[in-house]
């Protein structure tokens, strides 16, 4: 009777298994462009001692056709609480915590969080039902955190870039004044006969490109001499300006 | 949340550069290995009915299944179905079948099904009652299959126990079991389309075994009938039977007599034996007799004997007769000297074989004897074909071939009517050593530096305009490639070439076969030269020394092997002698920016070195085969000068020391407010761990070289001492990573990595006791106490997957920050972690202050998520990697990077970007038409500015 008893311990524990479904999600819309190389693995490390007993305690398994991972035979012989992670290529996946019963049954699967204490159970995934029969297939649902990239993107020649290369947008510059500005000149001093008082005091308030470059204001070195010659208070004060006005 | 912010932070402070997309296979190499076929599982396969396509899938002697393309020969997918701590005795088994969307293969007690297309699992199943010794695919459909996937016949053997199991090719799920208790020997199984055979070895009253075939029914699993051949005069082990053909219309047991002079052929299932004379016309010992026959259903009966001899090989084609199972010869392949290999394959019913000699290869059907097709060989080399698969095409009446080769070094290359399209170097996963070399025409030029260097200004002056009238005999070549590089590096979107800044290496790598490789990094790892220095299976190669020109291999018996660096010539050999060294010990100095080795000594497996070094002014630190850690010094070879021996209970796994080439660009650190904190910077830091494998603690103790002094130690609990403990020294820092358990309530479960940094004391611009010394002792002190003791900062990370080996970027001047290298076995992949984030000065539980933040630290999280940009190997599957090595190159920016121990992997890492190089984002093209831009508008222009001028003039008067 009691071998019987074991045969039949024997078969339940044979028959428990945790299935890993990866969903589609927004990340991850397609689970099948998942690699081949995708794992999961159940780690953990027995109490001190109990180490020597059950050497297999970290389990892996592979990723199969239909986009599950399922770990078979789940090791008995004391409680244990596991690590589970999912690695795959650019996927992150969470971290879950698996409690497994002393019989090898699944107690429990919560989310966890890396570098947090492992009490601090995150939403529950799955958890025994205390009252009724314990299901031996437990499945739950992986979660997909995000995706890594692993190449740095480069800028793509454009015309555009080309423009605004500084060398360029210089010569574009200079061309503009060396054309547009005597243009501009031409049109518009004619219709405007300035008056000497205006044009010393465009020449006074600092220097006069426009009319520098279409030649009609002095020179800037020959402004800042006159500006000089004011401020030693001699009697020729009155700028150049108005003596050619 | 914000711990979220934090990795992003981190994201956007790390100077890592990653790789470009289209600097894949220009900067780095990969060779993908399964490691040497095992000839009984390599076969081509249709992974699909709907494509026509067919795959090359083997598994390998490391028990790895892969599929590789025919066309170009790079791997699909692979693997790895060896099971570690499990002992298996052979590779494994693979089978496929046409039509058949899924390859079963066996290792150890388990059998897994893996989908033929993207190496995906089916089904796997686990036998506790023995190894798997046969596994067959069962090419009957019957009522309860479906055509795409065909159910499994698995016999495992074990204790005198075979069992015969039928599995569902969809789940992999039993369907029925056939015991046999007899205590015979399982050896094999096999099919008919109504039978399955179940042959095991029944020994004899005296001597010898006796063959009994078993026939069970493919529905229930029932035995029908059971035969028994009476071969025990010739069979003394199942090495003696030749072949059991498997899925032919006819299978077949082929054994030979012990003297070799002939062959018998039973039809399995039938009491006949046939009885062939080997027509031996050689004069020569037949040395191997292999079988080659069709392994689908419906192909026609016929199957052909391949005779070796020391030096050539004939071949024989028989047809078997269905009704009466004789066996009658058909036609012969003539003797020829050389090498010679066999293949046969079948498309519907006609058998085709293949056969590749020295001078060519031909194509033969199996019905009669006229040649189909004939291509000459472009290759004869020295290397022995071991095996051969192959792939024949008919269209109308001309047949194409492709034949994958296996030869003697490890080299599996498919050869497509007599051209070799691609050679696959597997036995580089035997890779067990490498090391650079060392080029001798830059150390001419280090030489004649250096005589610069200590001779008198005039002097020095007058050798270097020597020097250079002497370079000047280059200028006319170096004038003629100038247009060509000119137009080249315009024209072609190549980044400029950067070979003659060192970043081309070659590195001569060893494998425990006995054979020596030297890959060019240069050229996307390709083999320069390789050679077969021993004829071994496990060569204990201890250390590679190289020096310009060659390269000595030490084994671990005290033997060595001297090769040339530049064409793989072996120089000399030394004898092995009668001490059993442990490891090499090398001594090496740093001079300027490069290291020089002046010694090496053998070290015993006691710890104490072979002899005295006298000559050599150093120390030497030795880890002890009883978990000790010994130092000597120059005169004594027998006592050690001091003696570190962990706690009780903990034995010493590792123990590391800074790199040879560490060069310090600072020595110490600024920081925000402009102050500097002193870094600890002892040239003989050795970093030991040590574990206790019953309560499973770690212990890493910083110990002096010199003195033995342990400087700084840690023991940390909750240490799973049968996962990786990696660990790593540098400059003034080291880092060490483990498998950490929750021991307390608030601890966490997972692989930490730790990184603590040394200062000369804790408080800024103080050199702490040593205050404005210059030099140190390790001995003797002013102060007493010898040795100042480190001030050490240290902070804990949680990473997400286990490290198994860790190394530091080497640069040539260490100005360039570092990366922590890191190989992840879990996710098969190599990653740089930039020192930057493993700073463990990063504020804890509070935002930086700005001048923290002007040093460049942010917050710390206790996750450390690997930046994608961090991995190294980007987006390839770089496996079962070992060992990494460093080297700096002549750029500062760039060091090189090549990890071997299962794949092979070379890479460039810049871990501040490429600051010196012109990379590919340089456009030539868009300087060039800056260029012409402004000439243009310049041309435009003049005219312009001229007319306006001579305008002026007149204008003005």
């Amino acid at each position: 009777m009691p071998f019987l008893l074991a045969l039949l311990w024997l078969c339940q524990l044979a028959i428990a298994s945790l299935t890993i479904s990866i969903p589609p999600s927004s990340l991850l819309p397609n689970p099948h462009v998942l690699p081949a190389t995708t794992r999961a693995t159940l780690t953990t490390l027995p109490a001190a001692g109990a180490g020597d007993r059950d050497p297999n305690h970290i389990l892996t398994t592979s990723l199969t056709r239909g986009s599950t991972l399922v770990f078979r035979d789940l090791p008995a012989g004391h409680p244990e609480s596991y690590l589970l992670d999912i690695r795959a290529g650019e996927y992150i996946f969470a971290p879950y915590r698996v409690d497994i019963a002393a019989d090898g049954s699944v107690l429990g699967v919560w989310e966890t969080f890396r570098g947090n204490p492992w009490d601090n159970r995150g939403a529950e995934k799955y958890v025994v039902d205390v009252a009724g029969k314990k299901s031996a297939d437990v499945v739950i649902e992986a979660k997909v955190l995000g995706r890594r990239g692993f190449y740095e993107e480069r800028a793509t020649f454009s015309p555009l870039s080309l423009v605004k290369n500084p060398m360029i947008l210089m010569a574009i510059v200079a061309l503009a004044l060396t054309l547009g500005m005597p243009k501009l000149m031409e049109n518009t001093i004619p219709r405007f006969p300035l008056t000497g008082a205006t044009t010393n005091a465009m020449t006074g308030g600092g220097f006069d490109l426009a009319g520098w470059m279409a030649g009609t204001a002095p020179s800037p070195m020959a402004s800042a001499e006159g500006a000089r010659d004011g401020a030693t208070g001699r009697e020729t004060a009155p700028g150049s300006a108005r003596k050619r006005g | 949340m914000r711990l979220q912010a934090a990795l992003f932070i981190a994201a956007c402070l790390s100077p890592a550069a990653a790789i470009y997309h289209d600097e894949v296979n220009h900067i780095d190499f990969h060779h993908a290995l399964l490691g040497a076929p095992s000839p009984d599982s390599t076969f081509f396969l249709k992974p699909s009915s709907s494509s026509n396509a067919s795959l090359l899938y083997t598994i390998s002697e490391k028990s790895i299944i892969g599929a590789v393309n025919p066309r170009d020969g790079s791997l699909i997918w692979r693997q790895d179905i060896s099971r570690p701590g499990s002992s298996t005795s052979g590779a494994g088994i693979l089978r496929g079948l046409d039509g058949n969307n899924a390859v079963v293969g066996a290792t150890g007690g388990s059998i897994s099904s893996w989908s033929a297309q993207d190496g995906k699992l089916i089904w796997e199943n686990h036998f506790a009652d023995g190894e798997v010794v046969d596994i067959e695919l069962l090419g009957l459909e019957d009522a309860s299959t479906t055509p795409a996937s065909r159910d499994t016949i698995a016999l495992t053997s074990g204790e005198g126990v075979g069992v015969v199991r039928r599995l569902d090719g969809d789940s992999g799920k039993v369907k029925w079991e056939y015991k046999d208790n007899s205590g015979d020997i399982a050896f094999q199984v096999s099919s008919s389309p109504t039978e399955v055979f179940y042959i095991s070895l029944q020994s004899a009253m005296l001597k010898g075994y006796r063959l009994k075939v078993t026939s069970l029914d493919p529905i229930t699993g029932r035995q029908s009938r059971h035969v028994v051949l009476n071969s025990e005069n010739d069979i003394t082990s199942h090495e003696s039977i030749i072949f059991v053909g498997a899925n032919t219309a006819s299978p077949l047991i082929v054994w030979a007599d012990k003297s070799l002079k002939s062959l018998k052929v039973n039809v399995i299932g039938t009491k006949q034996i046939n009885t062939i004379a080997i027509d031996n016309t050689s004069g020569q010992e037949v040395q191997q007799i292999t079988v080659h026959a069709p392994h689908k259903l419906n192909s026609l009966a016929h199957f052909l004997i391949h005779y070796k001899t020391e030096t050539g090989a004939w071949a024989e084609v028989f047809h078997v007769d269905l009704k009466s199972s004789v066996v009658t010869k058909a036609y012969q392949l003539p003797y020829l000297q050389g090498q010679s290999v066999v293949a046969a394959n079948n498309i519907d019913a006609n058998v085709y074989f293949t056969r590749v000699t020295d001078s060519e290869a031909i194509v033969v059907s199996s019905a009669s004897h006229g040649i189909l097709g004939r291509w000459n060989a472009d290759v004869s080399s020295t290397d022995r074909a071991i095996h051969a698969v192959a792939d024949v095409v008919t269209k109308g009446k001309s047949v194409a071939v492709r034949s994958a080769i296996l030869r003697e070094s490890g080299d599996w290359s498919l050869i497509r009517n007599g051209q070799t399209e691609w050679t696959r170097p597997e036995a580089l996963i035997y890779t067990v050593a490498a090391a650079w070399v060392e080029e001798e025409d830059q150390e001419d030029l280090v030489h004649e530096l250096e005589v610069e260097g200590h001779e008198s200004l005039i002097g020095a002056y007058i050798h270097r305009v020597k020097r250079h009238l002497r370079d000047l005999q280059h200028l006319p070549d170096w004038l003629k490639e100038l247009p060509k590089r000119i137009v080249t590096s315009i024209l072609t979107d190549e980044v400029s070439n950067l070979d003659s800044f060192g970043v081309a290496k070659s590195i001569i790598v060893a494998t425990e076969k006995g054979r020596v490789y030297a890959l060019d990094t240069g050229r996307q790892g390709t083999i320069k030269w390789s050679t077969q220095a021993e004829t071994t299976s496990n060569w204990d190669i201890k250390a590679i020394l190289t020096t310009p020109g060659s390269a000595e291999i030490s084994i671990g018996d005290g033997s060595s092997v001297r090769v040339n660096s530049s064409t793989g010539e072996i120089i000399s050999r030394s004898a092995p002698t009668n001490v059993k060294l442990q490891s090499i010990a090398t001594f090496e100095q740093q001079v300027g920016s490069s290291v020089v080795r002046i010694g090496s000594l053998g070290i015993q497996e006691d710890g104490s070195p072979v002899a005295p070094f006298d000559d050599i002014s150093g120390f030497l630190v030795t880890t002890s085969n009883d978990g000790r850690v010994l130092g000597w010094a120059e005169k004594d070879n027998k006592s050690p000068v001091w003696e570190f021996v962990p706690p009780a209970g903990q034995k010493v796994i590792k123990a590391v020391g800074r790199p040879s080439h560490d060069p310090v660009a600072s020595i110490g650190k600024v920081l925000g407010d402009r102050s500097v904190l002193y870094k600890y910077l002892n040239p003989n830091l050795v970093l030991v761990t040590a574990v206790n494998e019953q309560d499973h603690t770690a212990g890493f103790y910083l110990l002096d070289g010199v003195s033995g002094k342990v400087l700084y130690s840690v023991s940390r609990a909750g240490v799973d001492p049968t996962q990786p403990i990696a660990s790593a020294i540098s400059e003034n820092w080291f880092a060490y990573s483990f498998f950490g358990d929750a021991v307390g309530e608030s601890s966490a479960k997972g692989y930490q990595l730790v990184v603590s940094e040394l200062y000369e004391s804790p408080i800024v611009n103080d050199r702490g006791p040593l205050d404005s010394a210059g030099n140190y002792s390790s001995l003797h002190s002013v102060h007493g106490d010898s040795l100042p003791l480190p001030h050490v900062v240290s902070q804990s990370f949680v990473i997400a997957e286990p490290i198994s080996h860790m190394a530091v970027t080497q640069t040539r001047q260490g100005i360039t920050t570092r990366q922590l290298l890191c190989v992840l076995p879990s996710s098969n992949a190599i990653v740089g972690i930039p020192r930057p984030v493993l700073d463990p000065r990063r504020p804890v539980d509070r935002d930086p202050t700005s001048a923290e933040a002007e040093e460049g630290l942010f917050r710390y999280a206790p996750f450390l998520d690997f930046d994608g940009k961090w991995y190294l190997t980007h987006s390839r599957d770089v496996a079962g990697i070992k060992t990494v090595l460093s080297r700096p190159t002549l750029l500062e920016s760039t060091s090189l990077i090549f990890a071997f121990g299962g794949d092979i992997y070379g890479t460039r890492a810049t871990p501040s970007q490429a600051f010196d190089i012109l990379g590919k984002s340089f456009s030539k093209l868009q300087l060039v038409l800056t260029v012409v831009a402004l000439a243009a508008g310049v041309t435009f222009l003049a005219p312009m500015a001229r007319k306006k001028q001579v305008n002026m003039l007149w204008k003005a008067t």
